[in-house]
């Protein structure tokens, strides 16, 4: 069962009907967790949202209490959450893309994709990562082509991945497909 | 039988006449054909933040009559509260959250509504805006700055158009579908109060297991320059336009996601173009397969307030604009429409309305905020709005 854990965002239940193609879906908003659901869960998905990850000490809690102990995966906010969790620092962009289709680009680090590999992507994301950042175990894995900005990351010792696009996006092209990959991975 | 070659209109204008006398309550909706006239209500139905929920979990008896239906409105307030947004205290006239009505008679009326009031309509023409434009611009860029942190990715700021007139809105509401044929426009005429409403936006269509909801985000303005392909080259290359249109998308998405079977969720019309006697709108089209234990109580409170007049994502931006409104929306932004008995429903997202209550007319209008929008454009996107409503008062 995957548990996704929702941020109050308007695009979770996208989310949650990606994964439903693949396994049995719980979502509950993240003020409101089960417990049960939590420890039954085979994989913990961090929802997009808005604000920023220090604004959710209780989806960083569970992070760090299932870290290296289930499959864990972050969108947008989510993928932003798992980092700050980890000590990076979540920072304003000049440009801001919200509702924006661009290109992202798969870099050497990534073992479940194909380096240079291109993807067409929906993003809606205010904030970043701050770079350089050197976390053991945490590669970034996919770049915007134009800014460079950090796009995914894989922790493959852990399983925990991360998207700063949104995979279930209309206009993310084959969204599904990078869904399997990290569900399988 | 020779009655049925009798002219159509002649029928509407007698019959559109004698209802305006009759001091009877009456609501029209527009259809595909033409519009639909109910009346001779044996039911009204005042609702609050608690009867709401009631009203939507009761069951009725279809006998399979065409006015097996509530027919209605919910205002923006009740809708908030359905979905668990508090409204903090603001400036309110106490026009009801939301009436429905149980019609006994529905009559069918072509496009071309012909009726001319007896009544004279005491009109004033200068109305008063709530929000002039320094402070627009002053809320405009504390929405820029909640933008960049990422609370919100576009917030819809509402302003207000108020005077004092006591209105035919039958008059009002044919001469607006003179000028303005909208496919959602529908006019409600009670003891107390009227609404007259150009709407071009549906968010529910619901007929069996089947839903759809048709967001519009993006508006251009007709001239003689322009053509279909034209306006859609227009909304195709205005990058702001399609940000803004693709993140409604996706929400839109998302909120039929919460009723609807896994898988079921499709858009069948991308940003395609819609052609109106004035305007070209940008258009989407989402449907979906409802889930079997769906009720109208979910369906109401997945969907709205619609998404496209509020921003996105919907709870965060709701609570940014309910702190900065000082004055109850009231009916801007809130749905009407009709719920059958068999639970088929349609309803749109009121907007382009005027609501006349205790001889005040109010008309809203907003506009959006994104991050590369501009204070100056928006608040005159925000009058020229209102002007086709104000217009009227001519």
């Amino acid at each position: 069962m995957i548990y996704v854990i929702d941020h109050k965002d308007s695009f979770t239940h996208n989310v949650v009907h990606q994964l439903s193609l693949f396994d049995k879906v719980e979502c509950d908003d993240f003020s409101k967790i089960n417990k049960s659901k939590l420890n039954k869960a085979t994989t913990i998905v961090f929802s997009p949202g808005p604000g920023s990850p220090k604004d959710y000490p209780l989806s960083s809690k569970i992070y760090n209490q299932f870290k290296g102990k289930k499959r864990i995966i972050g969108i947008c906010l989510g993928f932003q959450q798992i980092l700050f969790s980890e000590g990076a620092n979540i920072v304003e962009q000049s440009k801001i893309y919200h509702g924006f289709q661009s290109n992202i680009i798969v870099n050497k680090s990534s073992k479940l994709f194909k380096a240079g590999h291109r993807f067409k992507v929906g993003r809606y994301h205010s904030l970043k990562l701050q770079e350089p950042f050197k976390i053991e175990n945490f590669d970034i894995t996919m770049r915007c082509a134009i800014s460079g900005a950090a796009m995914s990351f894989e922790n493959n010792i852990d399983k925990i991945y991360g998207f700063q696009f949104h995979p279930e996006s209309f206009l993310t092209i084959n969204g599904k497909l990078l869904i399997k990959k990290i569900l399988s991975a | 039988m020779r009655d049925f070659k009798q002219p159509k209109k002649l029928i509407n204008k007698n019959y559109l006449n004698k209802i305006n006398n009759s001091k009877k309550a009456f609501i029209v909706y527009k259809t595909i054909k033409g519009f639909d006239l109910y009346t001779d209500f044996s039911k009204k139905i005042i609702l609050n933040n608690k009867s709401i929920i009631k009203f939507l979990r009761k069951k009725n008896n279809s006998k399979n009559k065409n006015t097996d239906l509530f027919i209605g409105f919910f205002g923006y307030e009740i809708l908030n509260n359905l979905i668990g947004v508090k409204l903090p205290k603001q400036k309110s006239i106490n026009f009801p959250k939301g009436i429905f009505y149980k019609p006994e008679t529905k009559i069918n009326l072509k496009n071309n509504l012909i009726f001319n009031s007896s009544k004279i309509n005491k009109i004033n023409k200068n109305f008063k805006i709530n929000i002039n434009q320094n402070s627009y611009t002053k809320i405009f860029n504390r929405f820029k700055k909640k933008i960049k942190s990422g609370e919100t990715y576009q917030i819809k700021i509402c302003t207000k158009y108020k005077n004092k007139s006591s209105i035919d809105p039958l008059d009002f509401f044919c001469r607006l579908a003179k000028t303005n044929l909208a496919p959602e426009a529908f006019m409600i005429k009670d003891k107390n109060f009227s609404i007259i409403s150009c709407s071009p936006e549906n968010l529910i269509t619901k007929k069996g297991l089947s839903i759809s909801t048709k967001p519009i985000a993006g508006t251009l303005r007709k001239n003689n320059k322009l053509n279909k392909s034209k306006a859609l080259k227009f909304f195709r290359n205005n990058i702001k336009e399609t940000k803004e249109h693709n993140m409604i998308v996706d929400m839109e998405r998302n909120d039929l996601s919460r009723i609807c079977v896994p898988g079921s969720v499709k858009l069948k019309k991308e940003k395609t173009v819609e052609e109106y006697k004035d305007l070209y709108h940008y258009v989407s089209l989402i449907t979906g397969k409802l889930k079997k234990n769906i009720k109208n109580l979910d369906i109401i409170r997945a969907m709205m307030p619609g998404g496209s007049v509020i921003g996105c994502p919907k709870i965060s931006t709701l609570n940014l604009l309910n702190h900065q409104e000082k004055e109850n929306r009231n009916i801007y932004t809130g749905s009407f429409g009709f719920i059958k008995f068999n639970g088929d429903m349609r309803f749109n997202i009121i907007i382009r309305s005027i609501l006349n209550y205790k001889n005040i007319s109010e008309i809203s209008v907003a506009s959006g905020v994104v991050i590369d929008s501009n204070a100056k454009h928006e608040f005159n996107e925000n009058f020229i709005k209102a002007k086709a409503l104000i217009d009227l008062y001519k």
